[in-house]
């Protein structure tokens, strides 16, 4: 092992974990013999041993959200990798339980059933999509189970056992819709993903226009099967806005982007869903996304020394990664996270884990420092507004710290109140 | 509705005729030939789309003229060898066999884009789509989907070519019609479905190599093709040709009109699938039928 | 004495039209039972609330098995029946929210479910629509219901109190017990592990004396040779909605105890998805499509599979390997579970090819014949005997 890496593993131990991580003479044995870059695949154990502390990190590697999953999963490993190798958490090494679930919900109930009941999992990170999380929160919640969803989301959940740690759409939009508005103009056209996703981002694009005293002049919801876009193009030209709200997701919505270009499209785009997810700047070919701004907490390509650190670290570990997005990062910190949240409350007991996180912790993750609002159990992000030039190149701007404020909003104080609920912005919103 | 609109809305309509006419015509050729449902058949266009996006970057890397058509040739030329590898070792086994043939090939998919994962990753990089538009007003259409609606256009005259002009041709439509009586007058008739598999995948990896600027390619993009192919090829019957057009503008018409009307890509789609579903409890032979039943009432009245 | 009681019971589901009609065959069918009812008390929690999954699937199975394998319809589109019940189920229970309540869910989500069949069998067969268009019909039934329901997020998506929810899906729907008023009996956990064993074994016996009896002849006539069983003067159009709408109800029945074992009363679109459609089909063809317990068990099996296989893959196997001075040893095999689709394709793939009939079929074929196969040798060796004795009279029949 070279110097240069011990060195920026301390520096990460200490760095990430705040308080002393006991680094007891005992070095965890170290299994790199997996990294081998094909998403680290070989590396699930099947069953764990009983006593040890086991996470479970249930994360896409196969079925139409490997693309973003992928990324996740190796994050989460790298992050326990390195925590084990610097004498695990209590003193003692984590275990993975990580089969995967494919895309498909149906595994995702299966799989978790097995976590919680059969391997008794200390923590849980899965679900990339909203709807597996649905899926799966029954499950937590019948069992309090200990569980940290990471991906960017619609925002809303307040619930007990849940820790959504991913930036919401209000922060996301947040920080881009009153960019534009200021940068371009206040005639906004907006297209989204039609699903529970997409249709609440583009309330929030309403009611953030609206607060900015901007003007919504078309909206338009795309099915997610769908790879069409001639007559969106159209809409849109017809329209001629200032700029356009984007909430696409997955592969058959990157063709918009394609189409744009072709159509010479320069109409800039604002979003929340392209890029730091899918790495679209990097598969499609430039200049499909000149002048995408996209609301963002982290993407590999932020140039800070802590960011820099974590991607480096990743890539010796994962050299054929495709990209590292956004979650990956949300996946790294959570971790980190829990581990200090552990070693404060002493045991791996998962109410007393809960109420050591609900007392207020922070985490020096790659996006810079960030807290743990505990009534919500929301992260407060660093918020950047992310560039695409027309060679694809990555700028960031607008950088803000931004609270999860809509729950305080909504009355939800889990440390006050236990609860399950999503939360829509018509609760709060008229 | 202005005049612009009403070309940007004709415009549309021809998208979705060429993409229907496209992603079906592959898989039309073998289920009229064979009587088999190749659900593979999105993987069949995405081994076309993979071939070309990959030898595009390559020929672009060493700096080759005209990559793009290069690629494009290799992507078809690279799908017929997978067909025929795929009929030799699979296919020939099924012919008949409609409803086994569908689980074969929904397996064969499976394992496709499991391999294409595993052997390319999640994703490769895209090619942009080439060319510049024609602007109209307001509006403005990529002239490539102009060329697109041309090749499928092509396609067609081909195959009408293909089937009525040559040896070939007439062999086939034997085969079709009657295949014991062709194989006694001396067709071989295997060959010629192996023939009209290769074929049939030869138009699914044009279709993939065509379509491979305007998608993004990940091993799960071929499951896009099948649902419209497969009730398009449903609807048209067992005519290649007379089916594949008609069902195309007929499933086409619904899904630009009632996207442009309510501005709902959503009630596009339902609009052209409950057409489907009545078309094909009207005419339970598909277009195919109606048109035969139409023709021999024709004869019996000049009789 | 025991064994003509025995036969007597037996006689209504044997016949014909299904495999297994062996006192071997009910012996296996009921280690089997017991292996079934055993299994929460050896597996794991995780792993035995996993199995009730998979036999709320089996009733699925068993509804396409019913009009594929016996009458020649193949529905793509199963799980619309499924997914309506199972929405229908969600929409009264949070509505109503009682024991009562859910009894009545039960009920309304089964009529729904088989009016829905009925609606569109009368559709199709009394139009003329055959073969490949009925399955391509019931598929794309299957599609705009999933694409439909996808949409339906917005609070404007709701039957009284219930949520449709969109992608996310309805959630909430209670499920813990059925009964009247006050009196409930539960439907959690194992008890409903057991409910479900017990009422598939019940389905399954009906649908065994039910495709044994003179309907089921006429639904294997219509199978073989629509256009002549019609000859004959059966009604081949009412023989055919009638099994389809019998099979709608069974994958109604399906999609209501999904609803019990759904953690939470948890359900979205995915049900209606072209993958989710297509796991009946791959269960029934390789289950032996005229075969209800090869469909059974292809059901449960095929599912167990899916669900244990990356744990294989991953933690590797053994494997003989020879070391460079040529000493024989093992050495430990790690695919990884990135192959698990390519493995359960290929498994599906070599099924179909090599058993065209399906599984359970060729087990009993194979069974048959080796059976056969001793007995003709016991006879040989008994005539030979029998020769050598003394000539004996023909033996009445």
């Amino acid at each position: 092992m070279s110097e240069r890496r011990f060195s920026r593993r301390r520096a990460l131990a200490t760095g990430l974990s705040g308080v002393g991580v006991a680094l007891a003479g005992c070095l965890a044995e170290e299994d790199d013999g997996n990294g081998s870059g094909n998403g680290g695949n070989g590396e699930t154990t099947g069953t764990t041993d009983d006593d040890a502390p086991t996470v479970g990190i249930l994360e896409n590697r196969t079925g139409n959200l490997a693309l973003e999953g992928t990324s996740k999963h190796q994050a989460s490993l790298l992050a326990i990798e390195e925590i084990n190798e610097n004498g695990g958490v209590l003193g003692e090494e984590v275990e993975v339980f990580d089969p995967d679930p494919r895309s498909d919900n149906q595994r995702y109930t299966e799989l978790t059933q097995e976590a919680i009941r059969d391997e008794e999992v200390d923590a849980l990170w899965a679900a990339y999509s909203s709807a597996a999380r649905e899926t799966i929160r029954p499950l937590i919640n019948q069992h309090d189970q200990l569980y940290f969803y990471t991906t960017q989301y619609e925002g809303g959940v307040c619930d007990k056992t849940t820790f959504p740690v991913g930036a919401t759409a209000r922060q996301q939009l947040g920080a881009v819709v009153p960019y534009l508005i200021e940068e371009y103009g206040e005639r906004i056209y907006i297209i989204a993903a039609d699903y529970n996703f997409g249709q609440l981002s583009g309330e929030w694009v309403n009611i953030l226009a609206e607060e900015e005293g901007a003007e919504i002049v078309g909206e338009e919801y795309i099915p997610l099967e769908s790879s069409s876009f001639s007559s969106t193009i159209n809409n849109i030209q017809g329209e001629d806005p200032d700029f356009i709200m984007s909430m696409l997701v997955g592969g058959n919505h990157a063709a918009f982007y394609q189409e744009r270009a072709a159509n010479d499209l320069d109409i800039p785009i604002g979003s929340s869903t392209t890029m730091a997810q899918g790495y679209e700047h990097l598969r499609l070919d430039p200049p499909a996304l000149t002048d995408m701004y996209v609301g963002v907490n982290y993407m590999q390509e932020l140039q800070t020394d802590a960011s820099q650190e974590f991607v480096d670290a990743f890539y010796e570990k994962f050299p054929d990664a495709e990209y590292i997005n956004q979650e990956a990062q949300n996946n790294y910190f959570s971790v980190y996270m829990w581990k200090e949240a552990v070693e404060r409350a002493g045991t791996f007991d998962q109410e007393a884990v809960i109420e050591e996180l609900e007392s207020g912790i922070e985490v020096d993750a790659p996006e810079g420092p960030i807290e743990l609002d505990p009534a919500t159990h929301h992260m407060t992000h660093h918020m950047r507004v992310a560039h695409a030039d027309e060679n694809h190149e990555i700028t960031f701007d607008g950088e803000q710290y931004i609270e999860p404020t809509f729950l305080h909003d909504a009355g939800c104080d889990l440390t006050v109140e236990s609860e399950q609920t999503q939360y829509e912005p018509s609760d709060v919103y008229e | 509705m202005g005049p612009y609109e009403l070309l940007s809305l004709f415009f549309q309509f021809l998208d979705s005729f060429a993409f229907l006419v496209l992603a079906t015509v592959g898989l039309a050729i073998i289920f009229g030939m064979m009587g088999v449902i190749n659900l593979a058949h999105g993987e069949f266009i995405l081994v076309g789309a993979y071939a070309t996006t990959l030898s595009f970057h390559s020929l672009a890397d060493l700096g080759v003229p005209l990559a793009l058509p290069i690629a494009m040739v290799v992507g078809v030329l690279v799908t017929m060898v997978f067909g025929l590898v795929l009929e030799v070792t699979v296919m020939r086994r099924l012919y008949g066999r409609l409803l086994d043939s569908m689980v074969a090939t929904w397996a064969i998919s499976l394992i496709m884009i499991q391999l294409l994962r595993i052997q390319f990753g999640n994703s490769i990089d895209n090619i942009a789509i080439p060319g510049g538009n024609v602007s109209f007003g307001p509006y403005t259409n990529p002239y490539y989907e102009l060329f697109l609606v041309g090749a499928a256009i092509a396609v067609l005259i081909g195959l009408y070519w293909l089937f009525t002009r040559t040896d070939f041709g007439m062999r086939a439509r034997a085969t079709i019609q009657d295949k014991e009586t062709a194989r006694s007058m001396g067709v071989d008739t295997d060959r010629m479905y192996m023939t009209t598999f290769v074929i049939g995948s030869g138009l699914a990896g044009l279709t993939g190599a065509l379509y491979a600027p305007m998608q993004s390619m990940s091993p799960e993009a071929g499951t896009g093709f099948l649902v419209e192919a497969f009730v398009t090829v449903v609807v048209g019957g067992t005519s290649v040709i007379v089916g594949t057009l008609l069902a195309s503008g007929l499933l086409g018409l619904p899904k630009a009109g009632f996207e442009y009307a309510f501005n709902s890509q959503l009630i596009g789609q339902v609009a052209m699938l409950v057409v489907a579903i009545v078309a094909i409890r009207l005419m339970p032979s598909g277009i195919t039928g109606l048109v035969e039943s139409w023709r021999q009432s024709r004869r019996e009245s000049n009789d | 004495m025991t064994n003509t009681v025995l036969e007597r019971l037996r006689a209504p589901f044997e016949g014909p039209n299904t495999t297994g009609n062996s006192t071997a065959f009910w012996v296996v069918l009921a280690l089997g039972v017991v292996g079934l009812l055993a299994y929460p008390s050896i597996a794991s929690g995780g792993a035995a609330e996993n199995m009730s999954q998979y036999l709320a699937y089996a009733f699925l199975a068993l509804s396409l098995c019913f009009i594929w394998g016996y009458c020649g319809i193949l529905s793509f589109g199963q799980v619309a029946f499924f997914g309506v019940a199972g929405y229908t189920f969600g929409i009264v229970a949070i509505n109503i929210g009682s024991y009562t309540g859910i009894s009545l869910a039960v009920v309304v989500a089964l009529f729904v479910a088989t009016a829905f069949a009925a609606i569109l069998g009368y559709f199709m067969f009394y139009g003329g629509v055959r073969d490949v268009y009925v399955t391509i019909i019931t598929l794309v039934v299957a599609v705009i219901l999933h694409r439909f329901m996808g949409q339906t997020a917005g609070s404007e998506w709701a039957v009284g109190d219930a949520r449709l929810g969109g992608y996310n899906g309805m959630v909430g729907v209670p499920n813990d017990a059925i009964g009247f008023g006050s009196v409930g009996i539960d439907m959690t956990g194992t008890g409903l592990y057991y409910i479900m064993v017990g009422t598939l074994l019940a389905t399954y016996l009906g649908l065994r004396a039910l495709v044994n009896s003179q309907f089921g002849y006429a639904m294997v006539a219509t199978r073989e040779d629509e256009d002549r069983t019609a000859m004959f003067g059966y009604n081949t159009e009412f023989i055919k909605l009638a099994t389809f709408t019998f099979g709608g109800t069974l994958a109604g029945l399906s999609g209501v105890l999904y609803m019990f074992y759904s953690p939470g009363g948890y359900i979205n679109p995915d049900v209606f998805s072209v993958s989710a459609a297509a796991l009946p089909v791959i269960w029934v063809s390789i289950g032996g499509r005229k075969s209800l317990i090869g469909a059974i068990s292809a059901a449960l099996v095929i599912q167990w599979f899916n669900n244990r296989i990356d744990g294989w893959l991953s933690t590797g196997f053994e494997l003989p390997a020879l070391t460079p001075s040529l000493e024989l040893t093992t050495t430990t095999v790690v695919p990884g579970n990135e192959w698990s689709l390519v493995i359960i394709g290929s498994v599906l793939l070599f099924v179909i090819l090599v058993m065209p009939e399906g599984v359970a079929p060729r087990i009993e074929s194979t069974v048959h014949r080796v059976l056969e196969r001793l007995e003709r040798r016991r006879e040989q060796r008994s005539q030979s005997a029998d020769v050598e004795a003394e000539t004996e009279t023909e033996v009445p029949e």
